[in-house]
């Protein structure tokens, strides 16, 4: 654990260093505003030296001190401010270009990584555990380092005064921090059970308000707010100990603090009775004002510690996130250029779990222009294929090649823009609805965004959207039904103008008499164009070229419509059934 | 915010002891000054070294008693604050629970999740804080002055002069931060969104390359954050800054005036000394309240936000009716327009319809004809924009909301099932259902397969989001869950799109033997789901095109007809 936190520790120092001037600049202002404000006691100490009665005043050295006090006062203050601004920015920018990293990267995970891990952990990463780190460097610039300047230089001035009654102080102040500790240490398990119960509750919130349509279909808004009330106050109790035991602190060592001050009271009285040239009432004075300021950042710092430590935290899944393993670069691989859809799958074996077989031996010869289908029960491994297909994931075993080139051995980005994709999951951006059309194709011009709308048959409900084509959608967004959905990345798929095209389940949402339409523009689009379409609906395919009927993972039936129909096997059980009643 | 406050009535006891014992230990820390005073006057101008100790006794006193104060202050202080927030998130999760489906529309799950988590975070650390802290330090301050004026009353007239001031810039610039703060956090919601998007959205977004152009939009969101952060930071820090400048000018002027008056001998060095300690402990004080005025004014940006969502009405239930003669029509809708905000075109037109109790009816018609709609419409997810709708008889409006649910069951679009067992995911449907019941379900829903398949069956626990389950188990278990209430009206809106034809084929089998006071509405975009209904509604463009059976729609609808014929090709006409 120790280990841990000091190469995050490291790490973190490293992300700061961009801004290593900055940093300086913060360091040498706090040392000297630090300075400047604990110079204006012994300004005020002076100062009330020099008022020793009636008619005793010296009046020349308290304006002095007076006007001392008030350059000081000002000087500090705008450095302070000069100070706030800077750590600020140095923070901010640390944790924007942190996140920025971590987007970056995001986009160059493997599939795999995204897949097996729960949106919600990553998506976390790079908002909550970011924004905590952001506080806890800002508190770390300011208070910590602010405060450990300030215990030395009270420190300096108070041996400058009187040692002997400084180390009164310096003997007392660790107790305060043992306190600290003890108490952290108590505190710990209750924080944990927190953000545990917490977690717990976070998830309970996500499920059922994203749902919150189905709850409310089957009146079930009662139950479900009784549920989470048992988890609620399961929070509330262990949060009221979390959070009583943890404030026990700062009471804790100000109490020690006060003890330190009577001390201070004491010694020190004793000190100007016994001999009044050997510590002032004025000094005296300063004194006390010091003891108070010098236990104070002892207090803060014991504060700031647990914060910091929680930033530590999220510093290290942020930075957990960043050291993933990416994909293979392919900087270097050669660009698929003018690929006509000759696609070949040579003995391609693959599985997500490898303790489970799922595609094994797979052979297949695409060529150019011809469309392929491929059916078979879920499970079967059909979005398998077009994950390998577009390299999604890597094959186990064996080859795809398209125009003789192995895909490992060209680049994502040449490959991935030969295909056309549309999925049965219809994820749109939040944009309108022209951009997510114009989204492979940002040079579309607002006729090629409404013909291709008009292809997919997007146009008329487009057009019954509140602002048309400038309507904005979101993908949580409730104005659009599945369907709509699927004909908008439909036209997205048409406007890009691929050379080959893969539609998994891409219409099963649209009503067949519109998917008839939508697929003879497709036909129109995908002339001399190769097409691999997945589909459970089989009246989309009759006129496939080649027809993959797929079980467990083999392929265990292939060819036209009219040739698995003669031969009458579990091809025909498919389509005989979508007859039956 | 303030509507908040109400939540804090049943912590009134808590809420006002924790700051009255803090109040408590300021009055103990506020003797202090005086008590250094007459150190300095009496012990050591007398050098009175028993004095001296007595008082220094005193000192630890209060520093004991202080303590006691204070541990009971931050413990009523920590029921407050969690307490206080516990029950806002209880009532938020109730209240939007109580949405309408357009409230829901128009407001997006994620915004109303970081309103239930982090901005109820933020609202209690700012109302522990507020208790424990902010009166403590206006106590201090005026105490602090209080004190001085006790000390003596002319040089205490700096304090008059400074401590307004001072508020006046402390509350100057809460008022430039509050809204501030406000758009940074609507900044962070932005960003927030596009990285979820960019999760959900991977395949497409890589399979169109768009990677660079999804990074840069990141980077422009997370910039405008980021220039936001650094501005209100700006802001937030003056306060620090200008206490110290002012305090320690009022210091300056206080000890000159100190110096006047004992030179005129109406004043001791060791009152100056009080008078001193006491501006110095209101500079401690307020710099604490600044830092804590930053927290406070995220806590009340976060509070307005929650607020926001309360202020969202609920679903009106303006019925009463409890009971309804179900031999009437299940359904009837006359002359029904509707649209989903109010704006835009209508989603459905003039509709008129009507099925009969026990009736078994389809309803076909293209994407976006307006199909989902009608099915919204008929549990009074959405009220209509004009015309009627009667469930069994009666107008939808003089209907309980709760009544007119529990007779429906409803499969919708999109199968969603819970976390829990199977066995708990079918009681939301029936909460006194048997298992045999359940069984009954599965088996007419074709999922009987799916759960004995199972371990441990009915206790299989479904994961979040229904992870463990393909896209046609969820559906046939969706299914089953709307079977077990025994719904008066059986809903399924296109809930068979991820089932093979043969699955489908039995389900609907099934389907046709169900209890004959069950009203069946299938919507579909297979003609064959809904061919051999006693009533097909085919829609387009939200207008009702045609009803009536398979056989005459064949020869009167020509839509209807292509539907057909795209399904089961030219012999199927």
């Amino acid at each position: 654990m120790a280990k841990m936190e000091k190469s995050v520790i490291k790490r973190v120092i490293k992300t700061v260093m961009p801004y290593k001037v900055l940093v300086l600049f913060s360091l040498v202002l706090t040392v000297l505003s630090v300075g400047l404000t604990l110079y204006i006691p012994v300004l005020a100490g002076r100062a009330i030296d020099s008022i020793k009665g009636f008619k005793d005043v010296d009046f020349e050295s308290l304006y002095k001190c007076l006007i001392m006090i008030s350059v000081c006062a000002v000087l500090a203050g705008v450095l302070q401010w000069i100070i706030s601004v800077i750590n600020n920015k140095i923070a901010y920018k640390t944790v924007r270009s942190l996140r920025n990293q971590a987007f970056a990267h995001l986009n160059k995970l493997p599939l795999s990584f995204i897949d097996s891990h729960p949106y919600g952990d990553i998506l976390s990463r790079i908002t909550a555990d970011a924004e905590q780190f952001t506080d806890g460097l800002i508190l770390g610039f300011s208070q910590f380092f602010n405060g450990i300047v300030t215990i030395l230089i009270t420190l300096v001035f108070m041996v400058m005064i009187n040692p002997l009654i400084s180390l009164v102080v310096v003997l007392l102040t660790p107790i305060s921090l043992f306190i600290a500790k003890f108490i952290a240490s108590r505190t710990h398990g209750f924080f944990k059970a927190q953000s545990d119960i917490r977690g717990e509750q976070t998830a309970y919130i996500n499920e059922k308000i994203q749902n919150s349509k189905t709850v409310k279909a089957f009146s079930y808004e009662a139950e479900s707010v009784k549920d989470f009330e048992n988890i609620n106050d399961k929070l509330r109790k262990v949060s009221v100990k979390a959070i009583f035991f943890s404030s026990l602190t700062n009471p804790s060592t100000r109490f020690v603090n006060n003890l330190i001050y009577a001390a201070v009271g004491l010694a020190g009285a004793f000190a100007v009775i016994s001999n009044p040239d050997y510590l002032s009432v004025g000094g005296f004075v300063s004194f006390l004002a010091y003891a108070n300021q010098y236990t104070k950042p002892f207090n803060e710092i014991s504060g700031v510690l647990t914060e910091l430590q929680n930033a530590l935290v999220c510093a290290g899944r942020i930075f957990d996130l960043l050291d993933t393993e990416p994909v293979s670069s392919d900087e270097d691989l050669k660009e698929l250029k003018n690929a006509n859809g000759n696609v070949e799958i040579n003995n391609v074996s693959f599985s997500y779990d490898k303790t489970k077989k799922l595609l094994q031996n797979l052979n297949l010869q695409v060529k150019s222009g011809q469309k392929i289908a491929i059916v078979g029960p879920t499970g079967c491994g059909k979005t398998t294929l077009i994950n390998l297909l577009m390299r999604f994931y890597d094959v186990d075993s064996g080859s795809i090649k398209v125009e003789d080139f192995d895909i490992r051995e060209i680049t994502r980005k040449s490959l991935r823009e030969s295909y056309g994709m549309v999925l049965q999951e219809t994820w749109l951006k939040d944009a309108t609805v022209k951009e997510n059309i114009a989204y492979g194709n940002e040079n579309a011009t607002d006729e090629e965004i409404i013909a291709a709308a008009k292809a997919a048959h997007a146009h008329k409900f487009i057009k019954r959207l509140p602002n048309g084509y400038d309507t904005h959608i979101s993908n949580s967004s409730g104005k659009l039904s599945v369907g709509e959905r699927q004909l908008l990345c439909i036209a997205r798929a048409m406007l890009s103008n691929p050379s080959m095209l893969i539609l998994d389940e891409a219409t099963s949402s649209i009503d067949t008499h519109t998917e008839q339409k939508v697929q003879s523009a497709f036909r129109r689009l995908m002339q001399n164009k190769t097409s691999f379409v997945v589909a459970h609906r089989l009246s989309t395919i009759l006129d496939a070229d080649l027809i993959l009927v797929m079980k467990d993972g083999n392929i265990i039936e292939q060819g036209t419509h009219k040739e698995l129909l003669k031969k009458g096997g579990f091809y025909t059980t498919l389509y005989n059934s979508q007859f039956a009643v | 915010m303030i509507k908040l406050l109400k939540y804090l009535k049943k912590y009134i006891f808590q809420a006002i002891s924790a700051p009255a014992l803090k109040v408590l230990e300021v009055c103990f820390e506020l003797i202090v000054p005086l008590v250094v005073a007459s150190i300095i006057d009496v012990g050591i101008k007398n050098s009175n070294t028993s004095y001296v100790l007595k008082m220094c006794g005193i000192l630890a006193v209060l520093a004991v008693v202080g303590l006691g104060c204070t541990l009971i202050a931050q413990f009523f202080a920590a029921k407050t604050a969690v307490g206080f927030c516990a029950d806002i998130r209880a009532a938020l999760f109730k209240h939007i629970s109580s949405l309408s489906y357009s409230s829901l529309d128009n407001l997006g799950a994620s915004t109303l999740i970081t309103r239930l988590t982090s901005d109820l975070n933020q609202v209690q650390t700012g109302v522990n804080l507020t208790l424990r802290l902010l009166l403590r330090s206006p106590f201090v301050v005026f105490g602090a002055m209080i004190m001085a004026f006790i000390v003596d009353s002319k040089a205490a007239l700096v304090f008059v002069i400074t401590i307004p001031l001072l508020a006046v810039i402390i509350f100057a610039v809460m008022l430039v931060s509050i809204p501030l703060y406000r758009s940074v956090q609507a900044a962070l919601d932005k960003v927030v969104l596009k990285t979820g998007e960019n999760l959900q959205g991977v395949r497409v977004i890589r399979a169109f390359c768009k990677e660079n152009d999804e990074i840069a939009e990141f980077e422009e969101k997370n910039k405008l954050l980021n220039a936001m952060q650094i501005r209100v930071g700006k802001i937030a820090a003056l306060l620090n800054p200008a206490t110290i400048i002012i305090i320690n000018i009022a210091i300056s002027i206080l000890i000159y005036k100190g110096a006047l008056r004992v030179n005129i001998g109406e004043l001791s060095a060791g009152e100056v000394v009080a008078l001193y300690n006491y501006m110095s402990q209101i500079l401690i004080e307020l710099i604490k309240l600044a830092n804590l005025i930053i927290n406070v004014t995220k806590s009340v940006a976060s509070g307005n936000r929650i607020q926001s969502v309360f202020e969202i009405e609920p679903e009106q239930n303006r019925g009463k009716i409890k009971t309804v003669d179900f031999s009437k029509p299940a359904v009837e809708f006359k002359n029904v327009s509707f649209s989903y905000n109010g704006e835009g075109e209508n989603a459905i037109e003039n509709i008129n319809l009507k099925i009969g109790s026990g009736e078994n009816v389809g309803i076909i018609g293209p994407t976006g004809s307006g199909k989902s709609t009608i099915v919204n419409l008929i549990p009074g997810f959405y009220n209509i924009t004009s015309g009627e709708i009667k469930i069994f008889g009666e107008n939808i409006e003089n209907l309980d909301l709760d009544f007119l649910r529990s007779i429906i069951g409803i499969v919708p679009q999109k199968a969603v099932l819970f976390k829990g067992s199977i066995r708990d995911n079918m009681k939301i449907s029936a909460p006194n259902i048997s298992d045999e019941e359940i069984y009954t379900a599965l088996k007419m829903a074709q999922a009987y397969e799916i759960v004995k398949g199972k371990e441990g069956e009915l206790d299989f626990i479904i994961e979040q989001d229904g992870r463990n389950l393909s896209g046609g188990q969820k559906q046939r278990l969706c299914i089953a869950r709307a079977l077990v209430r025994k719904p008066k009206i059986l809903i399924l809106d296109d809930s068979s799109s991820a089932l093979d034809f043969a699955t489908d084929a039995a389900l609907r089998k099934a389907l046709s033997e169900i209890s004959a006071d069950t009203t069946v509405i299938t919507i579909s975009q297979r003609a064959s789901a809904i061919r051999n209904c006693d009533n097909i509604f085919v829609l387009d463009e939200g207008v009702l095109l045609a009803s009536g059976k398979d056989n005459e729609l064949k020869d009167s609808c020509e839509l209807y007809l292509e539907i057909r014929k795209t399904q089961f090709g030219e012999e199927g006409a």
